[in-house]
């Protein structure tokens, strides 16, 4: 639907005037069906009940008498106005610096990202005289184009081949010639295996600093050095620590809501003085391609699931192939010899954690539910409708599973093909 | 010139663990899978001498899992019958000992884990070593694929089984977390033979960490799905939604078609299409 | 000249087979020390081997009647000969009965030839195809010579070509049986047997007793090692078992594993280790090999490993894994030889000395140590399931009558259903039981099983010192390896009681009239025997009987009671997983449809998830409680309305 709304007056007129001869027919275009009220012969306003209201999502007549649905197309222009809520903030001249260093993982921030510049705003904006400015460094290219709406102040875009890859050396001697020329107040890192856990963790030490890691909140607290107390994670995620919040501290997706209601700067920024070149030991000889199916299964995101209602394994492993899945197997399609006994899901084969699971004729014993009791979304492919797996399964679809699979194969080639020709 | 494959001196950097469910004492998971990559190096590359080290109190639970480590050498050959254990008091700073205790004898490779299982866990054991001895430092470690003229190739796990291959220069220390292969398993007879080296060492109490308020991890709330609602019936309806789950749906009689367009569509909203 | 030449021949054999005895008897000394009482032994042995061996022989009439004549024949005979011919006491009496004993054992080895025209594939060949004409030439020559002895025949009878002949005969004959009998051949059963029988490792066994936990290890001792690693680390009377086999394969032919083509055949395994005894390879062994392993490709020695770490020894690795310690071969072995104890010997080995055991087997023992169960579940978590029921507490009551032991089925969601059945039929029965809850551990079955002695002992003893601090009069379980586990096998480590399987309880309960059934309207039931509750504790009746307590008419399998073919689940056969050709819960469930059974009943958490886990079964899967507790009234129809009729009348009264 066009975000552009366009007005016509003459019908608005017409819909306000009850008198006039076309109000039934373009009230009811407004509205998208019937009439529910309108002036009687004798003067007297009749009201048609069963006009009234909307068929709900489940099927159920809805009345919603807020007065949004006489609206109807102003959705569009109600969703532009939220958006244009966000107040522009501009700092100006700030107080200190909490300097961010995304892991900006695929070139844009992450989920992650934007919760730890809430953090950062929280650091930044508490106290409202003398606010200070969220700095975030960034290396190499990116996609991103949002970084005022994450709640960005000023921005250091660090480029060069030096910082491709996995560069800790280069970029730990970027950040700190930061440290040195702007002296940030905090030091803010996500605290993710491959993003901010490494690069912080060299800062902290090499700033001589002893960093608070896996931290989820933070309070304000006058005794502290740096007005700040965090709660921390440690030892292997059982324990609690609180402590002084350290210049450097490492902090745990969802530590803060991300930034929704401001508009930041994103300034530019640039360093006076060159980065000094860092001499590297460890060099990075690019990505390894690694087979999806060899993939461990209990690390699996997504697992395509064979089990005894599979005939056509070709089409199985081919589905598997084109999905970018791992494959998971029944005990029954294990001992079949189908698949190999590491690919045995249930609670005598692997556990597994996948987001997404998804079972081809596996009918669900109750050893193979006990296995996946942790999936996120279960979808299956079964004959049986009665099978326990269907009663598990958020998605169920009853039918031949070959030809289903044959579809989705098409349907996902399309796709990608489509894509391709797209870029 | 060396000779081209030569065998690597590797210390192997051991904690105690504790099991996630019952807190019992045990080898700890990444520390055994540190140890599992020494042992694979060692029947990589001929001539390899592999030490374990471990800074810490003795004490009969802490030696029985330390024991968990000595016992996975069982007959590989490796002469693996001791752990040096500098004994220190409970709460002490392991980081000094360890890089003086480094340094002393410098191994090519040091094999930590990322994290410890229990104390402040930070993880930045590895790190303040790196520092403290000016060696390169690896992460996530997944696999080291030979060992050249004193520069080591090996693969760095990404997320998603994903691998990065890696040159370091040695001396360097990497660590390993849950992408690494898993630790075979530990026999009892031999690591009730092994021996455990008591050195003691000069312990620095580490003061900042007994300041701080330790206490058994929270459940972290769950985030809600704010709703930022223009009007009372946005509102109503995000808070009248029915929450997710319940019963799935089920298509009966559809066609292959729709069956895999509503497939792809779930699969498309999860984001596992890539 | 027969006179002359038959002492001297006789004497040489004997001199010979004593030389060779002691050969043979410094071969089994290479073995450990072991606690022998060898004089009492030595009285016991004929009883032992009248009564107890051919008690399991007697299993197969025509066999054992062929094992009589040939056996007695020939001993009979060997003495009366050393009488007659050997010390020259022409005796026409001794004469006389050394004619027909030999005349016995002629007919018993016609039988035996007749057995050999054609033999079934578990009987072994090689040297034994020639023995049936050995035993004939045997009996056939001390027949003839021993003639004239009686004066049937005039002393001069016949040419000295004659003489010769004859007595080529009897040499053959005497070297088999005599000579061959300490040298190593078929006939090394009798002597090997007879020692095996006197000096047996589980003496409990004969005299109808049964003895069926295995043997602690002594870990005290740090600097030993654990488990057997060389023949030469099993006991020396285990060695000598294992030199009595007789290869007749009745093992072979029960061996759920070998039935469904895993590499493993308890015959072939008990030669191996005759063959490391001695020292050299396989090659010579005449049987069925292990299913996908050729022969010949193994060799070993006395002090050479079983089980190399890399490559062939005299074992391989998952030979030893696929065992589910069902106790099959041991029941059947006429010889009672104890495999289970030698395969769990050698595992123990595998686990604690090489760190290696097979698949899931090193997560399970991981999990056992670290959690107290072997799926690694929170123990806090094992009562979750019977939140609803209010189960009384050890820890609250302190004592009660019962205490009713969960097992790790606590943590298995069908198994659950088994246990609020059995906590249903308790109540209805009024029984006063308390649990242990949190406190209860995993009995260490499965830790033993897969060799790990040192957990399985760290659970014991924990458990022990757990049950010390309450009062019961019994424990009952659901789960027979933890029946036979607290039973058998805590006794030697200090825990001693009175342990009860829920079939048997149910069915003194039923006994005592505190129970009251439905009838049954269900279709055709069989039952499945648990082995460790029928071969390892004997108890074949009592879950018959509450099925018949029930109505229910069994349709048995044709495998059944002693006989009774594993489901695969026990020794920790699912958890090494060794792949075979087929699955020994498919096998059973065949036997089960073979009886056209609706419903099979079972009495065991481990054998319902392996029956229950084949596809497109023909019978349901139910334990006993689930039956019984479907089956529950209240009070019989009877009783209840003569309750009524005394009701009417108290209100006439009032």
């Amino acid at each position: 639907m066009s975000e552009i709304r366009r007005r016509d007056p003459r019908r608005e007129w017409i819909a306000r005037n009850r008198l006039h001869p076309e109000h039934a027919a373009v009230l009811a275009e407004l509205e998208g069906g019937a009439i529910s009220e309108w002036l009687g012969p004798n003067g007297v306003i009749r009201k048609n009940p069963r006009a009234i209201g909307f068929i709900g999502p489940n099927g159920v007549k809805r009345i919603d008498r807020s007065g949004a649905q006489q609206g109807g197309q102003a959705t569009g222009a109600a969703r532009q106005e939220a958006q244009d809520s966000r107040r522009n903030v501009i700092i100006e001249d700030p107080a200190f610096l909490v300097t961010v260093v995304p892991e900006l993982s695929g070139g844009r921030l992450s989920g992650h990202d934007k919760d730890l510049l809430g953090l950062a705003r929280q650091l930044a904006d508490a106290d409202a005289d003398r606010p200070g400015a969220v700095l975030a460094v960034v290396f190499g290219e990116h996609k991103e184009e949002g970084f005022g709406e994450a709640g960005i102040d000023r921005l250091l875009h660090i480029n060069g081949d030096a910082y491709v890859g996995f560069a800790p050396e280069a970029r730990l001697a970027a950040l700190c010639a930061v440290e040195r020329e702007l002296a940030p107040r905090h030091w803010l890192l996500p605290d993710s295996p491959l993003g901010g856990a490494d690069l912080g963790r060299r800062l902290a030490l090499r700033l001589n600093e002893r960093p608070a890691t896996g931290v989820w909140q933070i309070e304000a607290d006058g005794a502290a050095p740096l007005g700040w107390r965090c709660t921390a994670r440690g030892a292997a995620e059982s324990l609690d620590i609180q402590r002084p919040l350290p210049r450097v501290a490492l902090a745990l997706a969802e530590c803060a809501e991300p930034v929704d209601e401001t508009r930041h700067a994103a300034e530019p920024l640039s360093l006076s003085e060159a980065i000094p070149s860092a001499l590297s030991r460890i060099e990075d000889l690019g990505q390894v391609a690694v087979d999806p199916a060899g993939v461990a299964l209990a690390e699996a995101e997504f697992i395509v699931s064979g089990g005894n209602g599979v005939k056509d394994w070709d089409g199985f492993h081919r589905a598997a192939k084109v999905l970018g899945a791992t494959e998971g197997a029944s005990r029954v399609a294990v001992d079949d010899g189908f698949m190999a006994r590491d690919r045995q899901v249930g609670a005598t084969g692997t556990w597994v954690t996948a987001r997404v699971y998804l079972a081809v004729g596996i009918s669900g014993a109750i050893q193979h539910l006990q296995g996946i009791q942790s999936c996120d979304k279960v979808v299956t492919i079964n004959l049986d409708p009665g099978c326990d797996m269907i009663k598990r399964a958020d998605l169920a679809v009853i039918g031949d599973s070959a030809e289903i699979l044959a579809a989705l194969v098409a349907k996902v080639e399309q796709q990608r093909g489509g894509q391709r020709d797209a870029a | 010139m060396r000779p081209e494959q030569q065998g690597v001196d590797v210390a192997v950097l051991v904690s105690v663990g504790r099991h996630p469910i019952t807190g019992r004492a045990r080898r700890a998971d990444q520390d055994a899978r540190g140890l599992e990559l020494a042992l694979g190096l060692e029947r990589q590359l001929p001539g390899s001498r592999v030490r374990l080290l471990h800074a810490g109190p003795r004490g009969e639970e802490s030696e029985s899992a330390l024991r968990g480590y000595l016992g996975m050498a069982a007959g590989a050959g490796t002469g693996l019958d001791t752990l040096t254990l500098l004994e220190q008091a409970e709460g002490s700073d392991a980081i000094p000992a360890l890089a003086q205790h480094l340094a002393a004898a410098p191994p090519q490779l040091v094999i930590t884990g990322t994290r410890a299982e229990r104390g402040e866990g930070s993880g930045l054991l590895p790190y303040a070593l790196a520092e403290r001895l000016g060696w390169p430092l690896v992460n996530g470690l997944a696999a080291v694929e030979k060992v050249e003229n004193g520069v080591a190739t090996v693969l760095q796990a990404l997320p998603r089984g994903q691998r990065r291959r890696l040159e370091v220069r040695l001396p360097a220390i990497v660590s390993v977390d849950g992408a690494a292969p898993a630790a075979r398993q530990s026999a009892f007879g031999p690591a009730r033979r092994a021996e455990l080296e008591a050195t003691p060492v000069a312990a620095e109490p580490d003061q900042e960490l007994a300041q701080w308020q330790m206490a058994p991890a929270r459940k972290r709330p769950k985030r809600l799905k704010i709703v930022k609602a223009a009007s009372a019936r946005d509102r109503f309806k995000a808070a009248a939604a029915k929450a997710e789950g319940g019963s799935g749906q089920v298509l009966e009689g559809v066609s292959a078609e729709q069956g895999a367009e509503a497939i792809l569509k779930l699969l498309e909203a999860e984001g596992v299409l890539r | 000249m027969l006179e002359t030449l038959l002492p001297i021949l006789i004497f040489a054999a004997l001199a010979l087979a004593v030389v060779g005895a002691w050969r043979r008897i410094r071969l089994w000394r290479q073995g450990r020390p072991a606690e022998v009482d060898l004089l009492r032994g030595l009285a016991a042995m004929p009883r032992r081997y009248l009564v107890d061996l051919h008690h399991v022989v007697g299993r197969d009439k025509v066999m054992s009647n062929t094992h009589v004549a040939t056996a007695g024949g020939f001993v009979a005979a060997a003495v009366l000969m050393i009488l007659v011919h050997g010390l020259g006491l022409a005796n026409p009496v001794l004469g006389g009965l050394l004619l027909a004993a030999s005349a016995t054992m002629f007919v018993g080895s016609l039988f035996v030839a007749k057995r050999r025209r054609n033999p079934p594939a578990r009987l072994s060949r090689g040297p034994w195809m020639r023995l049936p004409k050995s035993l004939m030439a045997f009996s056939l020559s001390v027949f003839l010579i021993t003639l004239p002895t009686v004066g049937v025949l005039p002393q001069d009878a016949g040419s000295w070509v004659l003489a010769l002949i004859l007595s080529a005969v009897l040499v053959w004959g005497l070297g088999e049986m005599v000579f061959g009998m300490t040298w190593g051949g078929p006939m090394k059963h009798a002597f090997a047997g007879a020692l095996h029988l006197a000096f047996h490792r589980r003496p409990e066994r004969f005299g109808g007793g049964r003895s069926t936990g295995l043997m602690a290890l002594n870990l005290d001792d740090s600097g030993a090692k654990l488990g057997v690693e060389t023949p030469s680390d099993f006991t020396w009377n285990q060695l000598l078992g294992f030199d009595a086999c007789v290869q007749c394969g009745r093992c072979e032919a029960v061996c759920p594993a070998f039935a469904a083509g895993q590499p493993l055949n308890p015959k072939k395994l008990i030669q191996d280790m005759v063959v490391g005894l001695a020292g050299g390879s396989d090659a010579a062994y005449a049987g069925s090999p292990y299913p996908g392993k050729p022969v010949g490709e193994h060799h070993g020695s006395p002090h050479g490993p079983i089980v190399a770490r890399e490559g062939k020894a005299l074992v391989d690795a998952e030979t030893l894994w696929s065992c589910t310690t069902c106790r099959a071969c041991v029941e059947e072995c006429p010889m009672m030889i104890e495999h289970v104890d030698a395969i769990v010997d050698m595992r123990r080995f595998l686990t604690l000395e090489h760190g290696n055991t097979p698949n899931k087997g090193a997560e399970v023992l991981d999990n056992l140590i670290a959690t107290d169960n072997p799926g690694g579940f929170d123990p806090g978590s094992r009562l979750h399931w019977a939140a609803d029921l209010n189960l009384p507490l050890m820890a609250d009551v302190k004592q009660a009558d019962v205490l009713l032991w969960l097992g790790d089925g606590a943590f298995d969601m069908r198994n659950q259903r088994t246990l609020r059945a059995l906590v249903k039929v308790l109540r209805a029965a009024e029984v006063e039981f308390a649990v242990l809850g949190v406190e209860e551990r995993d009995s260490g079955d499965v830790a033993r099983r897969l060799g790990d002695e040192a957990t399985f002992q760290s659970l014991a003893r924990r458990n022990i010192a757990t049950l010390a601090k309450y009062r019961f009069q019994r424990i009952v379980t659901c789960d027979p390896h933890s029946f036979h586990v607290l039973g058998n096998e805590y006794g030697e480590l200090g825990g001693v009681y009175e342990v009860r399987h829920h079939s048997t309880y149910i069915a003194e309960l039923f006994e005592a009239g505190r129970l009251h059934f439905a009838p049954w309207k269900g279709g055709s039931v069989t039952y499945h025997d648990p082995c460790y509750l029928g071969r390892y504790n004997g108890e074949y009746e009592a879950p018959r009987n509450v099925l018949k307590a029930l109505g229910i008419q069994v349709a048995e399998m044709e495998r059944s009671g002693f006989r009774s073919r594993c489901c695969g689940g026990g020794g920790g056969a699912p958890i090494t997983d060794i792949p075979g050709e087929r699955r020994i819960p498919d096998m059973r469930m065949n036997d089960v449809k073979q009886t056209g059974a609706e419903l099979v009943a079972v009495g065991c958490p481990q054998c319902t998830a392996m029956l229950e886990g084949v596809v497109d079964a023909t019978a349901e899967v139910r334990d006993i409680a689930e039956l019984v507790a479907d089956a529950l009234v209240a009070r019989p129809a009877a009783a209840a309305v003569d309750a009524a009729a005394n009701k009417t009348t108290a209100e006439e009264v009032t």
